[in-house]
């Protein structure tokens, strides 16, 4: 039988171990959503799917994986595997993660809607996530705008309702924690690389993209944009594609970059 | 396997860890690399095993260097000082995930010796005490036997009685299943007998490199009168000089030729071997 390469095994491994995380991220996260449910039972008031649920505190959890992937490296060089197949495995797995994410979160959903639809005291929340970002009132303080605008991304990044369009809701959330997680990445071998001021600029990269990217698919999708960033109104929706994967890419070379040839610290 | 290194040098900033380092290591010995604190050993090593880049120079193995290179990387296990205070896999899960990136890990081994040190193998592996990591260390080199495996001071967290173990089972494998052992230690006169050759490191230098037995030949102490002791080392490289009243002992490096020794013995001087741990200690001490 042929054995696998040894960056299918990292994929496999780093997928693994990752998705277990998730599971019990996602645990957590249901025991929240039946809490949820049991209050507004007795409260007689609506609650929201475990699809947004999770769409809102998915990107938090997502980044902090992406951080973590880092110490990985040490891990698989120290077992003989180069810098380039823990890179390999790590893209594949964190790809992996994001498409499995939230199809598992959205089959719990489904789930869930059913039952709530067996209860006649509890209604489904159906808020207007997008328009959050028209909430955001800007003055002179461009540092406070961003900061806005960073946590505005990280709490609600576009939306799509996967009621509507599911295929295209999936990739949206996929495409969102795929990014999340690459920067996550990229800041930690930043630090790990760079030292301090070296991470610190990888932050600031970080943010640039992460506004860029939510910008860029809210054209994509037709979805109003923040004020701070209206000047980008005018980027074509197959330019605002391109330069999404453009960014993606970008992360991605910036990774590889640096953990090339990356020493390891004993 | 053979290593080559040739002209190693590695910087930290200004401060030079390794200097234009040559030797080659080309049998399936057991190596013995002995160097104080911060003589460049774990460098070296870190080099060795791909862990790092060296300043300028290269160490070859087969011909290639071990940077991102995927078949020497295989063939190359590290085990060092590992902390493992975060570390919540139990030595099951571990050595499951060793087995999966190391070609020639023998998992019937790995678990004799997990009951030879009487580890846990449920207990999470940052509950254990140091001694029962480096253990855990010890029996990963083992059992993974890899061509050219190196323990950096992987055992001193270990007891004595678990020290032993290591040592027993160090050679008894190494009989059968011969390969590259670097021991890099400062546990000299505790592991001078496992040594087949002996490297030794001093301010990123290699100072001797040596067969153990011719090395131990040619360290002599010579102990007598103090005028015909003098009169005797004057031409001999001299690493340590003793003297009680009239008599004095001076240790000595370097090869002893018959005609030497039967001089010695006209002149009432006593010829007296010196272990290595006494030949590191003298030739490593500042200013010798």
């Amino acid at each position: 039988m042929k054995q696998p390469r040894i960056f299918q095994k990292v994929a496999l491994d780093m997928f693994w171990a990752q998705f277990q995380w998730a599971l019990g991220f996602l645990g957590i996260m249901l025991g929240i959503h039946i809490f949820r449910i049991v209050t507004s039972f007795m409260r007689g008031t609506d609650v929201d799917t475990y699809f947004n649920m999770v769409f809102v505190a998915a990107n938090i959890f997502i980044f902090i994986l992406g951080i973590i992937c880092m110490n990985f490296l040490k891990h698989y060089v120290g077992n003989g595997v180069t810098r380039k197949d823990y890179f390999k495995g790590g893209l594949i797995a964190s790809l992996g993660l994001s498409i499995v994410l939230p199809i598992i979160t959205l089959l719990v959903s489904a789930v869930s809607q059913l039952v709530i639809g067996q209860i006649d005291r509890v209604t489904i929340n159906e808020p207007n996530i997008n328009s959050v970002v028209l909430d955001i009132e800007l003055d002179g303080n461009i540092i406070g705008n961003i900061i806005s605008s960073v946590v505005q991304s990280f709490v609600v990044p576009p939306y799509v309702d996967p009621n509507g369009a599911l295929i295209l809701a999936l990739g949206i959330v996929s495409l969102n924690v795929f990014i999340y997680y690459l920067i996550g990445w990229m800041i930690h071998a930043g630090f790990y690389r760079l030292g301090t001021l070296g991470g610190l600029g990888f932050v600031l990269v970080g943010v640039v993209t992460l506004i860029l990217k939510d910008t860029l698919l809210r054209i994509i999708l037709d979805l109003p944009i923040a004020e701070m960033v209206q000047f980008l109104d005018f980027v074509p929706q197959s330019v605002a594609g391109i330069t999404v994967f453009l960014l993606m890419m970008m992360l991605i070379g910036i990774i590889r970059t640096l953990t090339k040839r990356a020493m390891i610290k004993i | 396997m053979k290593i080559a290194v040739n002209q190693l040098s590695l910087k930290y900033g200004n401060e030079l860890a390794l200097s234009e380092v040559s030797f080659d290591i080309d049998s399936p010995k057991i190596y013995g690399l002995l160097g104080k604190n911060g003589a460049g050993k774990t460098s070296f090593l870190s080099i060795l095993a791909s862990y790092r880049e060296p300043t300028s120079g290269s160490v070859t193995v087969n011909g290639e260097t071990p940077f991102e290179n995927a078949t020497v990387m295989q063939q190359v296990a590290f085990l060092y000082n590992k902390d493992y205070k975060e570390e919540t896999d139990n030595v099951l899960g571990i050595l499951q995930d060793t087995e999966r990136y190391r070609p020639h890990f023998d998992r019937e081994y790995a678990e004799y010796l997990v009951n030879r040190f009487n580890l846990d193998v449920k207990k999470p592996v940052k509950q254990f005490s140091k001694g029962m990591q480096s253990a855990l260390n010890v029996i990963i080199g083992l059992a993974s036997r890899a061509p050219i495996t190196i323990f950096d001071e992987v055992y001193l967290g270990m007891d004595v009685p678990s020290r032993d173990i290591f040592y027993k089972e160090l050679l008894e494998d190494q009989e059968k299943h011969p390969r590259v052992i670097i021991l890099s230690t400062h546990l000299v006169s505790e592991m001078e007998y496992l040594f087949d050759e002996v490297i030794i490191l001093d301010k990123g230098k290699v100072i001797i490199h040596e067969e153990f037995d011719s090395l131990i030949n040619k360290g002599v102490k010579i102990i007598g009168n103090g005028e015909a002791v003098d009169r005797f080392v004057q031409s001999k490289n001299q690493i340590h000089v003793e003297q009680l009243g009239q008599t004095k002992a001076v240790m000595i490096y370097g090869e002893l030729s018959d005609h030497d020794r039967m001089v010695a013995r006209e002149q009432g001087l006593e010829l007296e071997p010196i272990s290595l741990h006494e030949l590191f200690l003298h030739v490593t001490k500042e200013g010798a």
